[in-house]
């Protein structure tokens, strides 16, 4: 029996699934199967539109379908759950299997906490993610620095601390750290993220640690639920997939990976936090930059954070509508309200029009509030420092009292 | 599982409403529109949006749609079916045709809309009446850039694309304020920013572009021409202008000498220090490459084309054309202001800009159109159109456009509009034009349609249709092939947005290569393109310029004070734009969420100004000229200078009961920018 915990090799049965698939389809067989004997209703993943560089969210209730998701986009820079929250329901009446990074499972976490999503409905199967790159961006580093016509290339990945690119007629790596420096590769969050395996999924899946004579023929799994647990276990029994247990130094080799991302990642902080000055200096550099903003609410829009029916920056008295520059009240609303929780998923400043380091300011902040208060977001459903309150409750409640002190019935306890 | 069915579909597409044409998807959700999300993959704006754009899709099924044709019934407009009003329509143009001939009709079609959709439009009027009173509202946005850059470059288009400021060494934009009006064209010159690329704005007001610019230099309404010839006059005398390129690539440099030899210094006209002429002017002229970008300010003037010219000359005289980082770049106001021209949606030419006069051009799409004498005359423009309600023009069709809103002097238009025999409008929602309306043909929007919008850098992007009509309404084309039909017109039978685009691109040999199989790839292609194997062209005038004989023109130009300038009795300068949370008449942003940013119209007067006539920031306040009157909110700002009046184009009864419809000599262009009022105090709120 599969067991919370195990770490197993694991391949598609399916011949079909495990050519198309990466690292022989033991995601995509898992997924195919969930869907098939209806442990879920339909499965969300993401499918290449016009080209390798397009990455679509799909919602996919054919299991024959499955298949058109196989294969991994790192290009790939959205996010599900505030999509699942936004267009889904927030999966309240019907069950998904989800394919996630790292942000995806932690964004997860932050809005089952506010009750914008039900994850007793989701299956969240975890992928390691060592960064995804902006599409137009990964195009330009592919022209500008491999000199390769982005058009030609059919596969690229990150191995090793190299950015590969498979083309008709070869195949070429640059190391990342060179591309980074010169302001190619990772989104900025990415490479300040250290949420590479997200153990807070139902299973942990991986080309990492794989080695011997399944390297590139085998996925590795950690089973981190009894939830996975048990649809690995059934998919098996089904003889959808096939696992053994995985090899204790391909393990051992799988946490060397995974703590010289983490080494990556802090040095990446030093670097972008140390960047922003201290003090005075900070406070004005992030109000000159965000000086620019032309309030098109695409930070709110898709952060994983906000969820409010009424939000505080349309508040007239907060912030006199319809006036540009933005107040500064609007960034220091958002502070207020996000930054005890920033999963630093990086969405708010990869859309902001006005190229604001939106995801830099609020990640330096959390740091920060996790050093003094110790809470770490996304990680579980621990709730955040900030009360939660069911917002029209609480707003009736306020409308009762004629208090304007959301947080008195805390205090009071 | 059906269409209907499917959840969370995604359907790329291009945004409605500016000239930068951002790529966006449509979310779909059992055959509704329920959102929008980032489309990462465009090249335009990498998944970036401005207010509008992440609002686009809040109207589409708004309670409030035309969702049946409407015809005039003792003054009330009753449901009708499609035979029913396509039949009257088809009546009655007949009857205006048959008794007054081809100038007896007017045709304008929006630069809103696809430009299948203009393309047939314009080919329906031309093969039906045999008139080429056809116009587009480029008339009263970028008519100057056409006419200005075509005098000067050969080519009335910008030069080079948004991204390419990138490769600039000094941003030089005068009369845009981007960062509102094409925000996601502003989002370069911010990353320009980001990069040290030092960004100058040339604009009489202290917009949220200026806020972000290195040097602002405010300058006195209007005086553009004044100010750039003074530039030129201290370049030419230093010697710090590109000799070889004037040499070898241009024409008619002594004339352009011995104009501005007048302008050493006119600090009288223009209001700005020498010193800060000659300061700007080095500037320009002493790095590598300095790109121009212009938008309205330049040209919603009675001097407008004259003002693109002088930007014109102003690059060529420092060689910064044909080649990165540099060019003339207007910004295109509509999301299909450049593809409403394109398709020939114009009183002189075809699509891809083939002259009605030439013989050769009438013979070649009165063959490909399957009709016979095709006008040679140039027909009468927009705004002239509407002067001649009642007298030549018996007829008008009006095809997404709201002229009792956005053309000047609002009031002459609805007097106007009440002189026809005949008016139709087809559009999505019953708009303030509609109440003049004889029959309403509710047509289809943005999401509703496969076509395409030309965006001002040329690039030609794909829209697709997501959703049905709302209950009757029709996609646009089949509304206008349907109307062919009764006029017996052969060549109408175009069902799909592909079929009119292949019907446009047969006769139309600078878009040839432009194959909608080509646009599925989102940097999609950029006009000109004459073969499918063109890579497109991204920068113009490279090697030459694309006038007859290869050479740039100067043309030595002299300023003008505008039409109406402030006297005693109307002692405030009215200046006009577009705000970032609204679009033109908020047909579409009055029905989002957004709209609670700016419910009502509002003018910025001087702090000073307002504290001599009494008025506090915040109460209303009337504003007379000698064309109308109109009330709003007064915002005491120190943006605009003392004696200069700030106010929006969006609101009904607004500050078109203002504006001036003197026209520009070359563009017919009406002085939107400039007129003179007089301010009330009103109080209240």
């Amino acid at each position: 029996m599969v067991a919370k915990g195990d770490m197993l090799y694991a391949w598609a049965k399916d011949s079909e699934v495990q050519k198309k698939g990466e690292c022989g389809g033991a995601v995509t067989a898992l997924l195919k199967h969930a869907l098939e004997t209806k442990m879920v209703d339909a499965v969300i993943a993401i499918q290449k539109g016009k080209d390798l560089y397009d990455a679509v969210p799909t919602v996919i209730s054919n299991p024959e379908d499955v298949i058109k998701s196989a294969g991994s986009l790192h290009c790939g820079t959205l996010l599900i759950p505030k999509l699942i929250k936004k267009y889904l329901n927030g999966a309240k009446d019907k069950k998904y299997a989800v394919t996630c990074k790292g942000c995806d499972a932690m964004a997860f976490y932050e809005l089952a906490k506010r009750n914008q999503i039900n994850l007793d409905n989701i299956i969240m199967i975890g992928v390691n993610c060592g960064g995804s790159v902006s599409p137009v961006a990964a195009r330009r580093m592919i022209t500008e620095k491999f000199e390769v016509d982005p058009d030609t290339v059919h596969k690229e990945e990150i191995d090793k601390g190299q950015f590969i690119i498979e083309f008709e007629g070869g195949h070429k790596g640059i190391k990342i750290d060179e591309l980074e420096e010169e302001g190619y590769g990772r989104r900025s969050n990415c490479q300040r993220c250290k949420m590479k395996v997200p153990r807070q999924a139902d299973i942990a899946a991986g080309n990492w640690g794989v080695i011997g004579d399944k390297a590139g023929k085998a996925t590795f799994l950690e089973v981190c639920s009894e939830k996975g647990a048990n649809l690995i276990e059934s998919a098996k029994s089904k003889g959808a997939l096939e696992t053994e247990a995985a090899n204790p130094k391909g393990i051992e080799i799988r946490g060397k990976v995974e703590n010289a991302m983490f080494k990556l990642g802090d040095s990446c902080r030093k670097r972008d936090f140390e960047g922003l000055g201290t003090g005075k200096d900070r406070l004005k550099l992030i109000m000159t930059e965000s000086a620019k903003c032309v309030k098109c609410y695409a930070c709110v829009d898709n952060c994983p954070i906000c969820y409010c029916i009424e939000c505080s920056t349309k508040k007239p008295w907060y912030i006199a509508p319809g006036v540009l520059p933005t107040s500064f009240m609007f960034h220091l609303i958002r502070f207020a309200h996000v930054s005890d929780s920033c999963v630093n998923c990086g969405q708010c400043e990869e859309l902001c029009p006005m190229e604001i380091p939106n995801a830099l300011f609020m990640h330096s902040q959390q740091t920060e509030i996790e050093k003094m208060f110790g809470h770490v977001p996304g990680r579980d459903m621990s709730p955040p420092i900030h009360a939660l309150a069911e917002e029209k409750a609480e707003r009736a409640r306020l409308e009762a009292t004629g208090t304007d002190s959301i947080y008195t019935n805390i205090f009071e306890e | 599982m059906s269409e209907n069915t499917e959840v969370m579909k995604y359907v790329p597409t291009t945004c409605p409403y500016c000239g930068v044409g951002c790529g966006l998807n449509l979310v779909v959700n059992d055959g509704k529109v329920v959102g929008v999300e980032a489309y990462q993959r465009t090249p335009v704006n990498e998944g970036k949006l401005c207010p509008k754009g992440m609002t686009c899709w809040e109207h589409v099924h708004n309670p409030d749609r035309l969702t049946t044709p409407l015809i005039k019934k003792d003054g009330k407009h009753v449901p009708a079916t499609w035979d029913e009003a396509l039949d009257l329509v088809a009546k009655k143009l007949k009857e205006v045709s048959d008794k007054h001939g081809p100038r007896g009709l007017g045709f304008h079609t929006s630069c809103r809309t696809v430009n299948e959709d203009c393309y047939i439009f314009q080919k329906f009027a031309r093969c039906a009446f045999k008139t080429n009173n056809v116009d587009n509202c480029a008339r009263i946005c970028h008519g100057p850039s056409v006419a200005g850059l075509s005098l000067s470059f050969g080519s009335g288009a910008a030069t080079n694309g948004f991204r390419d400021v990138l490769n600039s060494d000094l941003i030089l934009m005068w009369g845009s304020n981007a960062m509102e009006a094409h925000p996601l064209a502003g989002r370069r010159v911010a990353e320009a920013k980001k990069k040290g690329i030092p960004i100058i704005v040339v604009d009489p007001r202290k917009s949220m572009t200026a806020r972000i610019a290195d040097t602002w230099v405010r300058f006195n309404p209007s005086t553009h021409i004044a100010l750039i010839n003074s530039m030129m006059y201290w370049i030419i005398k230093e010697g710090k202008y590109d000799k070889k390129f004037v040499e070898e690539r241009t024409e008619h440099f002594d004339d352009l000498k011995k104009t501005v030899e007048n302008y050493a210094d006119c600090e009288a006209i223009h209001g700005v220090p020498l010193e800060t002429v000659k300061d700007l002017a080095f500037r320009y002229a002493d790095v590598k490459n300095a790109v121009i970008i212009y938008c309205l300010g330049i040209t919603e003037l009675t001097t407008g084309t004259d003002n693109v010219r002088s930007l014109g000359n102003l690059a060529m005289l420092c060689g910064n054309i044909g080649r990165e980082g540099v060019g003339v770049n207007p910004l295109r106001g509509q999301n299909n202001v450049q593809g409403a021209c394109d398709m020939g949606a114009y009183p002189n030419v075809y699509s891809g800009y083939q002259k009605c006069e030439v013989p050769e051009n009438r013979a070649k799409m009165e063959k490909a159109w399957g009709v016979t004498d095709l006008p040679d005359w140039y027909g009468v423009t927009l705004t002239e159109q509407i002067n001649q309600c009642g007298e030549e023009i018996k007829a008008l069709y009006m095809l997404g456009i709201n002229p009792a809103v956005t053309y000047p002097d609002s009031n002459h238009v609805k007097r106007q509009l009440e002189k026809l025999d005949f008016l139709v409008v087809q559009d999505i929602f019953f708009t303030e034009t509609c109440q003049y309306a004889d029959v309403i043909l509710p047509g289809a929007c943005f999401a509703e349609k496969d076509g395409t919008f030309t965006s001002a850098e040329r690039r030609v992007n794909r829209v697709r249709k997501a959703v049905n009509p709302p209950g009757e309404a029709k996609e646009d084309i089949w509304i206008i092939a349907e109307l062919a039909k009764r006029f017996g017109l052969k060549t109408f039978d175009l069902p799909t947005g592909k079929d009119v685009w292949d019907d446009m691109r047969a006769v139309t040999p600078s878009m040839f290569g432009c194959l909608y199989e080509r646009m599925e790839k989102p940097e999609s292609v950029i006009w000109p393109c004459p073969t499918p194997e063109h890579p497109g062209t991204p920068i113009l005038h490279r090697e030459k310029f694309a006038t007859a004989n290869g050479k740039g023109q100067f043309f030595g130009l002299e300023y003008r004070p505008p039409a109406e300038v402030a006297d005693a009795e109307y002692p405030f300068t009215l200046m006009t734009g577009r705000l970032i949370f609204h679009y033109h008449s908020r047909t579409q942003t009055g029905r989002s969420d957004m709209h609670r940013e700016v419910p009502r119209s509002y003018a910025q007067i001087n702090v000073e100004d307002g504290q001599r006539l009494k008025i506090k920031d915040g109460e209303l306040v009337k504003l007379k000229s000698r064309r109308g009157e109109t009330e709003t909110i007064a915002r005491l700002t120190d943006d605009v200078a003392p004696g200069v009046v700030y106010m929006t184009m969006h609101f009904a009864d607004g500050v078109n009961n203002l504006t001036n419809t003197a026209l520009d000599p070359l563009s017919k262009m009406p002085e939107l920018k400039h007129c003179a009022i007089s301010i009330e105090k009103l109080g209240g709120n």
